[in-house]
């Protein structure tokens, strides 16, 4: 024990610190190159690797990389080119034909990319599982009846009816993906065969993935399309935004997204720069029409007219986030300009609520989940409510309870829930969850307007861009006239980053195409 | 049999019990939960005939008794399930993550114990100096600071500031330096706690030994200090300190989330976390079993310390005393 002088500690302690203080061994110190970048995402790889049964935007993000679809989006923009198609025509409203360009290799000696793997790769949406359980993304090719396949690079796309969303939200996207059916009928993309493989024929491959550590993207040596900047791109998996903003001020990451909440003080920083762009997703408080007292339309107006949009914005998002005022945010098809834009009166709530029997309030539950956001979010409304006298009680929930929540029988229990859906460049991807036969499911609301499910129906099934826009208007007016919805915003995305890098998000900010980040 | 093989066969037969409980207490998880665990895990999307036949993968169809037995039964044979997600062996994935949480446990440990016994031991054998009394408000500092806290300020000061350390992961190359860089500020930020509880508990208890009556009359025949302190005294007044490291290295094995999580590092918290989130039940109760038998067997394994640093202790507990 105790063979150390007091010499030989003051002396190794005086070493460790001269060396500290030079950074020696301390290897991030490096300046990293620009060979590699590393971005954070917020959770690990989950599920598998294939487009019609991905888990999310992180898996999404990922295979975009990777594989390519006919065509794909632009950076920032919903606006697509070709990718993997030489030409991609709508010929009418129920056929659309492609060409694929030639010398599309498969990475991992998968061979060339033929009209066989598009139609395998589409038709695969329409199929039930060895489990018994359907695609996940499913509805995306739900108007497919077939591909035909007229030549080794040439084919038909035969729908069953006009479904002008696929040009939006399923052939640029992930859902619009084309992989190798020989590298699938192998065994490929399954998340239970280690190491994971993805094969496509995009610009990286997937060189690496370490579960709960990190995701390796590596430029594709047979890619002939525009050379990505970064031979390596890193995906670092940061389950805590706050560890990531430390993470990108300590030069760890590169790219982050961050909290509203964050970005006035991370803009402060030098050395790191502030991308800010609204988004199309939407968050607001869904009302259950079927339960007392919120079967009332007057409740459910008094209670909109309690709220201060502006001042729970304010608090909750500081101020980084416009307001809503209807479904479809600004840019979209249907976007509704003229919507009723309700300014806040607690006296004109309380006359309403003394007219529905309720004079002195009542006693309601709003559930939410444990984001600091909307958190943030329930405590501003529970004050603004109880200034009418409706008390409310805030359930915070985890993910996993809260998305079980609103479902089936136990949906019928629900008060009133604060609830956030991501948005996709068409329409009709935002009014699906509200039509009647989602209550139980995405319904939480538990509305059902035969005259909404007409518009949405319709408006889905229809070429014509105008009666389209018309036709989701006229949706957002029965939404309106509910009562049902409180609409309070369509949040921005803002990512924190290297003044150098260049990123490339699409607006509804969790879709990313990493083989266009680029230099600044 | 001697008393020695008695206290440890009484202990053995303790550790099964406690490991049988725990394992029946785990099963009886999914009967807690609101709805059909296979609808959860499913999600919306998912048509009855998927809901029946996820329920029959998952054996939710039998009686609850066969469930019981065929989920011990499987325990036994070491088979923990299939991750409903991947589709992979549970037992892999908690393999896969589990040296991560253990290296992270012991090295925190390891430097409680590195500068917590020191600080114990001149606290003790200079009560009341101006060292001690440092020390004394220092250890109940770190002992209050919650470790998240702890931790967030040890990433400001010496990543984001003075950029000696990185923050995130366990090091992507597998070199021992790249690990070891990474793993100092975690297991900082969990030691610094234990440091306190260390000197603190080791001070009072070596305080106490000192004033017995061997330790006096090896004064009397003129032992030197330092050796009456580290051979005779330290070893029996390490007794309590021994019991509250076997209890925390089982405490930091089920609470190193935190750390996992603020510093990016995969782990079995961080894999019970991410399980918690989306009802993958069988990997939690996976992950909470390995946690429980570590614990377990770290508490044996303390229990049977306690023998090598008293040997009069075996005596008297194998005869029931």
């Amino acid at each position: 024990m105790t063979d150390f002088s007091r010499r030989q500690v003051l002396g190794a302690a005086a070493t460790t610190a001269i060396l500290a203080a030079a950074g020696l061994p301390f290897p991030v110190l490096a300046q990293q190159g620009r060979s590699s970048v590393t971005l954070a995402i917020g959770r690990d790889i989950q599920g598998l690797l294939t487009p019609a049964d991905r888990t999310g935007p992180i898996e999404g993000n990922i295979m975009r990389t990777v594989c390519q679809g006919l065509i794909r989006f632009k950076p920032g923009s919903f606006d697509w080119e070709l990718s993997a198609a030489k030409s991609l025509t709508q010929v009418n409203d129920t056929t659309i034909e492609f060409e694929l360009n030639p010398g599309l290799m498969f990475h991992g000696g998968f061979g060339e990319m033929t009209a066989d793997d598009v139609k395998f790769s589409f038709e695969q949406f329409g199929k039930i599982g060895a489990d018994g359980k359907p695609a996940g993304y499913a509805k995306d090719w739900a108007a497919l009846d077939h591909v035909e396949v007229t030549g080794k690079y040439t084919g038909k796309i035969l729908l069953k009816s006009a479904a002008p969303q696929l040009w939006l939200v399923v052939l640029p996207d992930n859902s619009g993906l084309i992989i190798s059916k020989k590298a699938f009928e192998g065994g490929a993309y399954r998340s239970d065969a280690q190491p994971i493989k993805l094969i496509g024929t995009g610009a990286y491959i997937l060189a690496e993935w370490v579960p709960n550590q990190r995701v390796v993207l590596k430029a594709n040596p047979d890619w002939k399309g525009t050379k990505p900047t970064f031979p390596e791109v890193v995906l670092q998996p940061v389950r805590d935004p706050k560890t990531a903003e430390l993470a990108l001020r300590a030069n760890e990451l590169q790219f982050t997204p961050v909290e509203p909440a964050d970005a006035g003080e991370i803009e402060k920083e030098k050395d790191t720069k502030l991308l800010k762009q609204d988004s199309i997703n939407y968050v607001w408080i869904g009302l259950n029409v079927e339960k007392p007292p919120f079967d009332n339309a007057k409740v459910r107006q008094a209670l909109r007219l309690a709220i201060d949009v502006d001042q729970v914005l304010a608090g909750a998002y500081n101020g980084t986030v416009k307001p809503a005022y209807a479904l479809m945010a600004p840019g979209l098809l249907g976007y509704w300009a003229d919507a009723p834009k309700p300014k806040p009166d607690p006296a004109a709530a309380k006359k309403l609520l003394a007219e529905a029997g309720h004079p002195n309030g009542f006693k309601c539950t709003l559930t939410l989940m444990n984001k600091p956001t909307f958190q943030a979010i329930g405590q501003i409304v529970q004050a603004l409510w109880a200034e009418i006298g409706v008390q409310v009680d805030l359930q915070v929930l985890d993910a996993g309870a809260y998305y079980a929540v609103g479902k089936g029988d136990s949906g019928k229990n629900l008060d009133m829930a604060l609830q956030r859906f991501g948005g996709k460049a068409d329409p009709a991807f935002q009014t699906q969850w509200f039509v009647a036969s989602q209550i139980g499911t995405w319904n939480w609301q538990r509305w059902n307007d035969p005259a909404f499910d007409e518009a949405s129906a319709k408006a889905a099934s229809t070429n014509d861009k105008a009666e389209r826009n018309r036709l989701y208007i006229e949706a957002q007016k029965r939404m309106e006239a509910s009562g049902a919805f409180i609409w309070l915003t369509h949040e921005a995305n803002i990512f924190a980053f290297r003044p150098w890098l260049k990123p490339a998000v699409l607006p509804n900010g969790d879709d990313m195409l990493y083989d266009r980040f680029t230099t600044a | 049999m001697s008393p020695t093989l008695r206290y440890v066969g009484s202990r053995l037969v303790t550790t099964v019990l406690v490991l049988v409980c725990a394992t029946v207490l785990l099963f009886s998880l999914t009967l807690f939960i609101p709805g059909n665990p296979a609808e959860v895990l499913l999600g919306p999307r998912a048509t009855p005939e998927a809901v029946a036949a996820y329920s029959h993968i998952m054996g939710l169809d039998r009686p609850l008794l066969e469930r019981l037995a065929i989920f011990l039964g499987n325990v036994l044979k070491g088979d923990l399930g299939r991750d409903v997600i991947s589709g992979r062996p549970v037992l892999d994935l908690v393999l896969e993550v589990f040296p991560y949480t253990l290296t992270l446990t012991l090295s925190a440990i390891g430097l409680a114990v590195l500068l917590g016994v020191p600080l114990g031991c001149y606290a003790a054998t200079h009560p009341g100096s101006v060292l001690d009394q440092v020390g004394a408000v220092t250890s109940v500092a770190f002992i209050a600071l919650p470790n998240f806290v702890v931790a967030v300020f040890l990433v400001l000061i010496f990543s984001v500031w003075l950029h000696w350390l990185p923050v995130l992961g366990v090091g992507r190359d597998g070199g021992w330096g790249d690990a070891v860089l990474r793993l100092i500020l975690p297991a900082l930020s969990l030691a610094l706690s234990w440091i306190g509880y260390i000197a603190r508990l080791l001070r009072a208890s070596l305080l106490e030994v000192l004033g017995e009556a061997h330790i006096r009359t090896a004064r009397a025949y003129g032992v030197p200090e330092r050796r009456i302190v580290y051979r005779n005294a330290l070893k029996l007044a390490a007794i309590p300190t021994v019991a509250i490291l076997g209890l925390g290295v089982g405490r930091l094995l089920g609470g190193a989330i935190f750390a996992e999580i603020i510093f990016a590092r995969p782990g079995l918290g961080t894999l019970v976390y991410d399980a918690i989130a989306v009802r993958n039940y069988p990997v939690v109760q996976a992950a909470v079993l390995v946690v429980v038998g570590v614990f377990t067997l770290t508490n044996l394994l303390t229990d049977l310390s306690y023998l090598w640093l008293d040997p009069r202790l075996g005596r008297r507990l194998g005869e029931g005393r």
